[in-house]
């Protein structure tokens, strides 16, 4: 877990594009407040999700020839059946409560 | 304004990235240790058949190609485009590979471009040409290319491993450069389509794929209408598959897709066992299609995983204006085309992430690539 959120904190520009490029401290530290908290249903998302990029992009940068897919082959499937899945993007729907 | 440029690259990864980018800029590419240490070296034969398109459209330009295929030499030329071209794109690799750079060069052309792609319209690998049809190419109208010119038709469907199928493309040329975008409100989703489609099987499998999939999207809304797209005879291709490619509509007209495939893998890939493996059930295939879609509705962002390196590249080809865009979580592939557009159109984004929707915000001002090819008039 440790490990996760000192990924995290590294700011994507320095994950896009390499290292050397020095980032402002403010985006690094507000990258660290938002996964601490974690009250609202759309944190829900947060662990995992950062989690799959962590494992899809270690072993294919490194490779020079890895393959060309545009596709992004996600790795697991939750089940979308589930109560708490369709309440966290109920409200991304036009159907969605609108009155909060 | 010829520009003597060149890179020395490596590697076969983002091969056809790689190719569109150093087109655009007239750049000449050097591509070394391609899959050196494989136990194939070389370049596969999609990629060579990639490079033969790029000589079909193109002229003045010089390939290169070493004997093992380990090394290549591009230097790119003129698009010209044209109409009654061909290609057979093979069976490694489905039309979606070739759609993806073709649509992109074919903007940047002399004249109009009209071809007829033959061999696989759907399979796992690759965007699907209902996806193409459906999503990718509507996405270009916020950069203000004109929906008129922009067609892909399909005349008949082919599934892997033999292929079969072939599709119409047809693309406008623009006149001097794309427009910037601000695209940044996905806004709600307000309908689900889709097409699903079965080649040389039974046409009741799309009613189960689609009854398993609706089984679904009915907790979330009501508007979904998936359509059907049976194909059997010569249409049908050479070899049984079927599947589904969906889409969701947003009050912003924003189109997030997803497409899954199902059908026997290649022959050398299935050697060891001597009996066909079993497929997928169409019910399974529908929930995890639709299950994939709401993945994508969750990510949120103005498209979908797949067209995110689509989207970076054409932001970073506008004229020099501020263009905005907001996607969901980057994929291995956004990044990588982030990094393509940095070495070649020496163009870094903004990328803002936005902690209460986690999604991403990337800001760049364009490169200003001008359509060169096109005859003033």
């Amino acid at each position: 877990l440790a490990r996760t959120l000192s990924r995290r904190s590294t700011s994507l520009m320095q994950l896009v594009y390499g290292q050397f490029l020095t980032k402002p401290d403010s985006m690094a530290s507000e990258e660290n407040d938002d996964s601490e908290a974690s009250g609202s249903e759309e944190e829900f998302f947060v662990p995992k999700g950062q989690k799959k990029v962590q494992q899809n992009e270690l072993p294919a940068f490194d490779d020079i020839d890895a393959e060309d897919y545009s596709k992004f082959l996600k790795s697991e499937l939750r089940d979308w059946s589930s109560e708490d899945l369709v309440n966290s993007i109920r409200d991304r729907f036009v159907t969605g409560n609108w009155s909060k | 304004m010829v520009r003597e440029n060149s890179r020395r690259l490596s590697g076969s990864r983002q091969f056809r990235q790689r190719l569109v980018l150093a087109t655009l800029t007239s750049t000449t590419v050097t591509i070394d240790d391609i899959r050196s240490g494989d136990a194939a070296p070389g370049l596969r034969p999609h990629e060579v058949s990639l490079l033969r398109l790029i000589d079909k459209i193109s002229d003045h330009h010089t390939i290169d190609l070493n004997e093992t295929g380990t090394k290549l030499r591009y230097r790119p030329g003129v698009i010209i485009g044209g109409k009654g071209l061909e290609h057979d794109c093979g069976v490694h690799r489905g039309i979606g590979y070739f759609l993806e750079p073709l649509i992109l060069l074919g903007l940047f052309a002399r004249a109009p471009i009209a071809i007829r792609l033959k061999g696989i319209t759907n399979d796992t690998k690759d965007p699907s040409v209902d996806t193409f049809r459906m999503t990718t190419l509507h996405m270009l109208k916020h950069f203000g290319v004109p929906l008129e010119g922009l067609e892909l038709k399909i005349d008949s469907r082919g599934s892997p491993p033999l292929g079969g199928g072939e599709v119409f493309l047809r693309v406008p040329i623009i006149n001097s450069t794309l427009t910037a975008a601000n695209w940044t409100n996905e806004g709600m989703v307000k309908r689900i389509r889709g097409v699903s489609f079965t080649t040389r099987v039974s046409p009741q499998i799309e009613n189960r794929i689609i009854y398993a999939a609706r089984g679904i999207f009915n907790r979330f809304i009501p508007d979904v209408h998936i359509f059907t797209d049976h194909r059997s005879g010569s249409a049908g291709g050479r070899s049984p598959g079927y599947g589904v490619s969906l889409v969701v509509e947003t009050t912003t007209g924003c189109l997030l897709s997803v497409d899954v495939t199902v059908s026997y893998p290649n022959v050398d890939e299935m050697n060891e066992e001597s009996e066909k493996p079993e497929l997928m059930s169409p019910e399974d295939l529908g929930v995890q299609a639709a299950s994939m879609l709401l993945e994508e509705v969750a990510q949120g962002g103005v498209v979908d995983s797949t067209h995110q390196g689509l989207l970076f590249i054409l932001c970073a080809l506008c004229p020099p204006d501020v263009s905005k865009v907001r996607v969901g979580q980057l994929t291995p592939y956004g990044i990588e085309t982030l990094r393509n557009i940095r070495d070649f159109l020496d163009i870094k984004f903004v990328i803002k992430p936005d902690p209460n929707s986690n999604t991403v915000t990337l800001i760049c001002v364009g490169a200003g690539v001008k359509n060169l090819a096109r005859k003033s008039s």
